[in-house]
């Protein structure tokens, strides 16, 4: 099984975030850039399915710039991915994920691939739209939002669910497939101390992608203004308290599921 | 020009260390000191992610760091709990006499096995009646046939209760002082070996430490280091090699003291704005990032200069010195900033005051590293 | 020159979905022409429920496999219609198929993309949006160029819009025959949503806590099935943990763990620093406290005083009204 995972650096998750001195993005400086999240939890999965699917290789790629890309491409190399392509973003600074998509499918439509595993979302812009994108520039099926992922040797087709709003789906694929994924493991491993020693002298692919001109540009990053207390919800029931706060959370506040 | 850039292989090292600190040491640091239970689950967890024994090479199975290296990680551990940091690099400790003393034979046949799999060493020196007279230790080593027997009590002894295996320094002849001091490594499955019971400490308390009681175990002559009369040169180059990552771990305390320190001083209002607006607390915050700053650097220069080949010897006294001191100092301004919360057991601070204070202690007492230090300094201008 | 806005609506029940509504509102809000797209079995029932919403011209592939072939099966069928009506901006509900629609058209129609909407704006050479990122903890805007727009928006951003009722229009769009690859997909079964054990502490985008307020073990079932109504993961005061009420592991703090999810609800919790220090980063904090002087409500958004074992439970019950639980 050729699986290939595609991560992304996003800022560790106590990074204070700021607004860069153009206002536009998020200021870089002192971030440090890691792999987390679902991308963390795309690379176990793929580690997880070599382990199981006799002679599968893992081939770890990102899109984005120097340096950061290429650290937590060595970061899956520790972990124990096979190969890492990095598809240097210089030059593209939209943030833009249609771009990297594009970017991405350059160097798979190259390389062997069955599976094609991603994070359901980047831990940064949380767009979603990387795996659904890949399926179509590839002329594959794609699935987000994927849970319960095996492969079934029989059927030689990956089994899956899928919850969305609407209910659980199961799913049954032939390779090869684009897989965004949900799962989240509460304890993916962590590399040891001689993998990661051996990583810093792994050989990273370096590809340039064909310049494209992104559709999307960042006009503003905002951070939300400090905390001024609570409005205290006034009642003469608990059910009106309740429906009070409910109302509150859906329409202004804008958290509810 | 000195570079104080950390390689690709340290920022990776130290992301392992303060990851490893962070999500398994941090959220049972408290727990562990109020119960003084000792995490043997983090312990393994460490061994497996091969940030137990640092300091051995990779072909005995360690991790074949170097001194700078060891003390990144070191810094990470202390960062979350000083007691667990003591027992995770305890191993290097008590392993540093079998690489500088120990002959082929004896590296593979000790090493090999014992890293492959997790074990707990300890290093056994002190004796009731001392510890920073090492030259006066009391346990006998009696030549037997092709045995050597030993007799005698260690105490203090980190891990001792937990350890499958001991290096123990004893004398062949107390009329000798410390050219009669021999070193061995001793099996717990020895018959005559005793750890005592856990000792309440007032600090390190996720750390294990006792007496180790040795009563007529017949040790074979191939598990001597070195010649007889070699034991006491043999410990004072383990603990050149060892004393800094001490400093490291020092600094990891204070390090901790600081940051929250300075996280609750932005929180905390007082007369209508954060404490962190306060001079007073400003000041302090300043002292204390300086002696956490000088502290980290002092480390880095003493593992530096051990790592270029240096002995080390004032380098690591000065760093392990300042840096303890350092520790204990910012430890106690981090509870001054959080006032009457900071000397409540609610709050992580008072904690790392009791941690800061075995470091001026262990490993050579700060008293001891300061005449070192005039030693070593005098001989400059003798 | 800008073409009509295209939503493309989920049925759920023979009735368009709220999301869906949404979309409707807001493509109407941007002031051009609106037509509406349904794929699926049943899709000609969803032209009266756009038509009432006042979207009168709607397209629909009514085609029973669509509903159990991947997604990706929809593109053909969408893109003709964006190619029949001469469309700027297709806009889809916030939901999963909603997003990976705009994934895939981005690419299939060349149009720039933006899920997780919760503003939007024509502008002179396209459109702007505005978006949630990193968990809520910041917001960009983005400015989406070109002549073609694809966009999904957030959940409950919008409000749904007011009746216009009119007469659909029907206008059929053949689904045509499935690309190979997504044939050879298998939809095996659909289940109604379980409720499982709820997500982890650390990840979870809601989380509900309970502390000393709840006077003892046999009352923090108040806590969970509070989570449980609301698909979050259940959290504990220092108060609790060191009670023994609940394990350590479930410990929001300085000592414990640090939360950051978009809705954190603290139930009986005064707010001891220790706390506040590992749950100040979460986007929106409700606090439900008996005492009005509670630290907490210096730092949560919104506060219920009152009696707690009465105003939870009747959260419990509304949360679950909402949600059709």
């Amino acid at each position: 099984m050729e699986i290939v995972v595609c991560v992304k650096p996003v800022p560790d998750a106590e990074t204070r975030l700021r607004a860069a001195a153009d206002g536009k993005t998020l200021d870089a400086e002192g971030v440090k850039f890691v792999l987390a999240g679902y991308d963390e939890s795309a690379v176990e999965q793929a580690l997880l399915l070599k382990e199981s699917i006799p002679g599968s290789k893992v081939h770890a790629i990102a899109y984005g710039p120097a340096p950061r890309t290429e650290e937590v491409l060595r970061a899956a190399i520790a972990l124990g991915c096979d190969q890492a392509t990095w598809v240097d973003a210089a030059g593209d600074s939209s943030g833009d994920p249609v771009t990297a998509a594009r970017a991405l499918a350059g160097v798979l439509a190259g390389v062997p691939r069955d599976l094609v595993l991603l994070g359901k979302q980047a831990g940064d812009d949380e767009s979603g739209i990387v795996p659904a994108a890949l399926g179509q520039l590839l002329g594959v099926p794609d699935f987000s939002c994927v849970v319960d992922l095996r492969w079934d040797p029989a059927g030689t087709r990956f089994r899956f669910q899928r919850p969305v709003e609407t209910g659980v789906e199961s799913w049954a694929v032939p390779t090869p497939l684009v897989i965004g994924l949900q799962q989240a493991w509460n304890d993916p491993r962590t590399a040891k101390l001689p993998a990661i020693l051996k990583s810093r002298k792994a050989p990273i692919g370096r590809t340039t992608p064909a310049s494209a001109s992104a559709h999307s540009l960042p006009e503003k990053f905002e951070l939300p203004p400090p905390r001024t207390g609570a409005r205290l919800i006034e009642y003469k029931t608990p059910q009106e308290a309740a429906e009070k706060l409910v109302r509150v959370l859906r329409e202004e506040a804008k958290v509810f599921p | 020009m000195p570079d104080f850039s950390l390689t690709a292989e340290q920022e990776g090292l130290r992301d392992l260390a303060r990851k490893f600190a962070r999500t398994e040491m941090a959220p049972h640091a408290a727990e562990c000191d109020r119960a003084g239970r000792f995490p043997e689950e983090i312990y393994r967890k460490a061994f497996e992610l091969g940030l137990m024994n640092l300091n051995v090479p990779t072909e005995y199975g360690g991790s074949g760091l170097g001194v700078v290296d060891q003390c990144l990680i070191v810094e990470e551990l202390a960062h979350a709990c000083g007691g667990m940091t003591t027992s995770v690099i305890a191993n290097c400790l008590a392993l540093e006499p079998i690489l500088l003393g120990g002959n082929p034979e004896q590296k593979d046949r000790y090493l090999k096995p014992f890293c492959a799999e997790y074990h707990l060493a300890s290093f056994c020196l002190t004796e009731p009646s001392g510890g920073s007279d090492a030259g006066g230790l009391k346990t006998r080593a009696r030549r037997d046939g092709d045995d050597y027997v030993l007799d005698g009590e260690k105490c203090f002894i980190t891990n001792a209760p937990h350890a499958s295996l001991y290096t123990v320094f004893a004398t062949i002849d107390p009329e000798l002082h410390h050219r009669g001091i021999t070193a061995f490594v001793v099996p717990r499955s020895a018959t005559g070996v005793t750890p005592g019971k856990d000792e309440e400490k007032m600090g390190h308390r996720a750390s294990s430490t006792s007496t180790v009681r040795f009563d007529g175990v017949r040790v074979p002559a191939s598990d001597r280091l070195g010649g007889e009369g070699e034991g006491f040169g043999l410990a004072m180059r383990t603990l050149d090699q060892t004393r800094t990552p001490i400093g490291a771990l020092a600094t990891g305390i204070a390090q901790a003291a600081l940051d929250h320190a300075a996280a609750y001083a932005l929180k905390r209002q007082t007369f209508g704005k954060p404490i962190a607006e306060h001079q007073a607390i400003q000041i302090k915050l300043a002292n204390m990032a300086q002696a956490v700053h000088a502290a980290r650097l002092l480390t880095w220069h003493a593992a530096w200069s051990i790592d270029h080949g240096a002995k080390g010897t004032l380098e690591s006294s000065i760093a392990k010195c300042f840096a303890s001191d350092a520790a204990l100092h910012v430890a106690d301004e981090a509870i001054q900033t959080f006032g009457g919360y900071g000397y409540m057991k609610e709050f992580p601070v008072e904690k790392l005051l009791r941690d800061a204070k075995l470091t001026q202690i262990y490993e050579g007492a700060n008293e001891i590293q300061r005449t070192v230090i005039a030693r070593e300094l005098l001989r400059q201008y003798a | 020159m800008t073409g009509p806005t295209v939503v493309v609506g989920e049925v759920a029940d023979g009735h368009l979905t709220g999301p869906t509504l949404e979309a409707i509102g807001v493509a109407r809000a941007l002031g051009r022409p609106t037509v509406g797209f349904v794929a699926g079995a049943h899709a000609r029932s969803a032209g009266p429920e756009f038509a009432r919403y006042g979207v009168l011209e709607v397209y629909v592939a009514d085609d029973a496999r669509l509903d159990s072939a991947p997604g990706g099966a929809r593109v053909g069928p969408l893109r003709e219609v964006l190619a029949s009506t001469g469309a700027s901006v297709v806009l889809a509900g916030g939901t999963t198929n909603g997003r990976e629609l705009v994934g895939r058209i981005a690419i299939a129609w060349d149009a720039a993309a933006a899920t997780g909407v919760t503003e939007l704006a024509a502008v002179e050479d396209g459109v702007r949006v505005r978006r949630p990122i990193f968990g809520g903890r910041a917001t960009e805007s983005r400015r989406l160029t070109g002549e073609r727009q694809a966009i999904a928006l957030r959940p409950h951003a919008f409000p749904s819009p007011a009746e216009s009722p009119g007469t659909p229009h029907l206008h059929e769009v053949s689904p045509g025959a499935l690309p190979a690859p997504l044939a050879a997909a298998e939809r095996t079964g659909v289940a109604p949503t379980v409720r499982g054990a709820g997500p982890g502490l650390t990840d979870a985008s809601i989380v509900v806590s309970g502390g000393r307020g709840l006077r003892g073990p046999e009352n923090f079932h108040l806590v969970e099935e509070l989570a449980a109504a609301l698909g979050a993961a259940v959290g504990a005061s220092r108060a609790v943990t060191d009670a023994g009420w609940r394990p350590t592991s479930f410990q929001v703090g300085q000592t414990g763990r640090a939360v950051s999810p978009q809705l954190y609800v603290a139930v009986g919790i005064s707010g001891a620093i220790q706390h506040i220090v590992g749950m100040i980063s979460s986007r929106v904090i409700v606090a439900i406290n008996s005492d009005a002087s509670a630290p907490i409500f210096k730092v949560a958004d919104y506060g219920v005083v009152g009696d707690l074992f009465q105003i939870v439970p009747a959260l419990t019950a509304e949360v679950r009204r909402v949600r059709g639980l």
